[in-house]
């Protein structure tokens, strides 16, 4: 066993070339050790997104390496080919975007669950229906169309989709953004359910409410470059880039009334 | 400084329908109650489906363009009904004595327009069509944006989200209205912007004296920028009062609303969360529409009409008939 699950080297993502040409990833370094919940904070147009896209294999990076347990990821065009595919899941952002509006919520997960394991029809229905209540989706709403549900429902739909492959990692890439606050504080609840489970997890958010609750440990993204990385509990009490601490003071409500309190003795 | 304590707005019992040829009216909204004072800044807050902007709609009169109807109530601007007002009325209204800042802000200015080109529009609503130049230049002084001559000539998709929200505050401002609208104003902008638009509102409103809604779904921001807070709940207003009464919440929703908030939660502690789904528009069970989620439920909250905010206006009042079971919580 590698001693990381996930891991980056130097990763850097460029798009364009010439006068065009955007770094939007900088020599981005990141471990994932089995069951550890991490997260990628920053903002818009930091290249959280785009580190994602190349963790989750749906990105070749420019320059650097994806390890997935000690084998790199990407080969070629390819990228975690044979039994790596499965174990990497993501979950994306937009529930409305996400789901295919003409299939059920049953019937994309079972669809999904088809693929994986290649089974039948009716044994796919029976695991997605499985899947799917244990995302708190009762029968009678796992019949519905995306457009019939809430978008709460809509992002429980899009996990129990993400879980169908059975993976290891789950790359979640701002799931709460788009849900309202009690749906959010529903999702959150399933996550640390899936990790008691034993399931790892990179959480990819501005919110950054949502990285202080959910990950052990953080990396500070800005402008494509890991400004700021450690325990997620020292950062937030403790952060030492003038940047971390000014995202800190931003997050209106009690936390940020403390940062912002630091920020302005300094 | 305009008077303090004053209703500039008061929305009293209005119920909210979507008529329908074949089918009978659907009710969205059952009940609103609010005031909103002089140089105030109230927040609206309830999940999504709530009528949150639907009320806001009924505010800017734009809420029969959107298929709406105000069934029966009041909408009292500075001492006129509004509930029943026409085109015109609304038109010597809307972008004059009342603005609005619309929820998508990356979507919000017209595209084919330069900036200058927004704002003149926008000033020339006023009647007065002197300086215009000028006057959008002191503006975008007002919201803050920097390089003002740069910016008058870019087109919207040259700003930053933050940028075009900034510009589209300046519109809404054009005017010096008495009423400010902001619908999720901050949606899909990064925190640290987010909290540059709460600074700007709040300066304008201590410079200004304008009196500004805010509606959003976040308790926290509420809580920070809002002298006053309206809970709303499947089309219902459930509790009205100040940020610091709030603090001790009289109806259960809200206590609920307040307990699912991640700001204040311990890491990996179990989040609470509120028993399943706000019920949808045309699914209302008799009595509160809250009694299917409520731990406290009695039985006689699940008969007659959904229960009135109890109290005086500008009191804390709260919609609940039980806030003596509320300890239970």
């Amino acid at each position: 066993m590698a001693e990381f699950l996930l891991e980056a080297k130097n990763v850097s993502v460029t798009f364009g070339s010439g006068s065009t040409k955007v770094e939007a990833v900088k020599n981005c370094s990141l471990t994932l050790r089995s069951g550890e919940p991490i997260g990628i904070v920053g903002e818009s147009g930091s290249g959280k997104s785009t580190l994602a896209r190349v963790l989750a294999g749906l990105q070749v990076p420019t320059e650097g390496e994806i390890y997935f347990n000690g084998e790199p990821v990407y080969k070629g065009s390819k990228s975690y080919t044979g039994e790596a595919r499965r174990q990497v899941q993501m979950v994306f952002q937009d529930p409305y975007g996400s789901l295919n509006p003409q299939l059920t919520g049953l019937n994309a997960v079972a669809e999904a669950v088809r693929i994986h394991d290649k089974t039948n029809k009716e044994e796919s229905e029976n695991r997605a229906l499985k899947l799917l209540r244990r995302m708190g989706i009762a029968e009678l709403d796992a019949i519905k169309k995306p457009r019939q549900l809430s978008g709460g429902q809509r992002q429980r739909v899009s996990v129990a989709r993400a879980l169908s492959a059975n993976p290891t990692v789950l790359l979640a890439d701002e799931p709460t953004s788009a849900i309202d606050q009690s749906a959010q504080a529903q999702l959150l609840n399933l996550f640390r359910g899936l990790l008691d489970d034993g399931l790892s997890i990179v959480l990819v958010s501005h919110d950054l409410g949502v990285i202080r609750y959910l990950t052990k440990r953080v990396y500070v993204m800005k402008d494509g470059v890991f400004v700021e990385s450690g325990i997620t509990e020292e950062i937030f009490n403790d952060p030492r880039e003038e940047y971390t601490k000014l995202l800190l003071a931003s997050i209106p409500g009690e936390l940020g009334v403390a940062a912002r309190r630091k920020l302005n003795k300094i | 400084m305009s008077t303090p304590n004053k209703p500039l707005i008061q929305i009293k019992d209005v119920v909210i329908g979507i008529p329908h040829k074949r089918r009978p009216t659907l009710i969205i909204v059952d009940k609103a109650n609010f005031d909103i004072n002089y140089g105030e800044m109230v927040g609206i807050v309830g999940e999504s489906g709530s009528g949150k902007t639907m009320i806001c709609r009924t505010m800017i009169g734009t809420l029969e363009r959107r298929g709406g109807k105000i069934m029966s109530g009041e909408v009292i601007f500075e001492g006129q009904n509004l509930a029943k007002a026409n085109d015109a009325t609304w038109k010597s209204l809307r972008g004059k004595s009342i603005g609005y800042v619309p929820q998508s802000a990356l979507a919000g200015p017209n595209p084919v327009l330069i900036i200058e080109a927004q704002l003149a529009e926008a000033l020339r609503n006023t009647g007065d069509t002197k300086n215009i130049k000028a006057r959008s230049k002191e503006l975008l002084d007002l919201v803050k944006i920097r390089r003002v001559d740069t910016v008058m000539k870019q087109y919207p998709y040259q700003l930053s989200g933050g940028m075009r929200q900034r510009v589209m505050i300046a519109c809404a401002l054009a005017t010096s209205p008495k009423l400010l609208i902001a619908d999720e104003p901050t949606t899909g902008l990064d925190v640290t912007v987010q909290s540059q638009i709460m600074d700007l509102l709040k300066e304008i409103r201590s410079t200004t004296g304008t009196a500004i809604v805010l509606i959003s779904h976040d308790l926290a921001l509420i809580d920070e920028v809002c002298d006053r807070v309206v809970v709303m709940h499947a089309g219902a207003t459930v509790e009205v009062g100040s940020v610091k009464e709030l603090e001790k919440p009289r109806h259960p929703y809200t206590i609920a609303l307040n307990s699912s908030r991640i700001d204040v939660a311990k890491p990996g502690s179990e989040l609470v969360t509120i028993k399943g789904n706000a019920p949808s528009v045309g699914e209302w069970n008799p009595g509160c529409r809250f009694a299917e989620r409520c731990s406290i439920v009695q039985s006689d909250c699940k008969v007659g009409n959904h229960p009135v905010l109890i109290g005086a206006s500008g009191a804390h009042q709260s919609a609940c008939i039980h806030t003596e079971l509320l300890e239970r919580i």
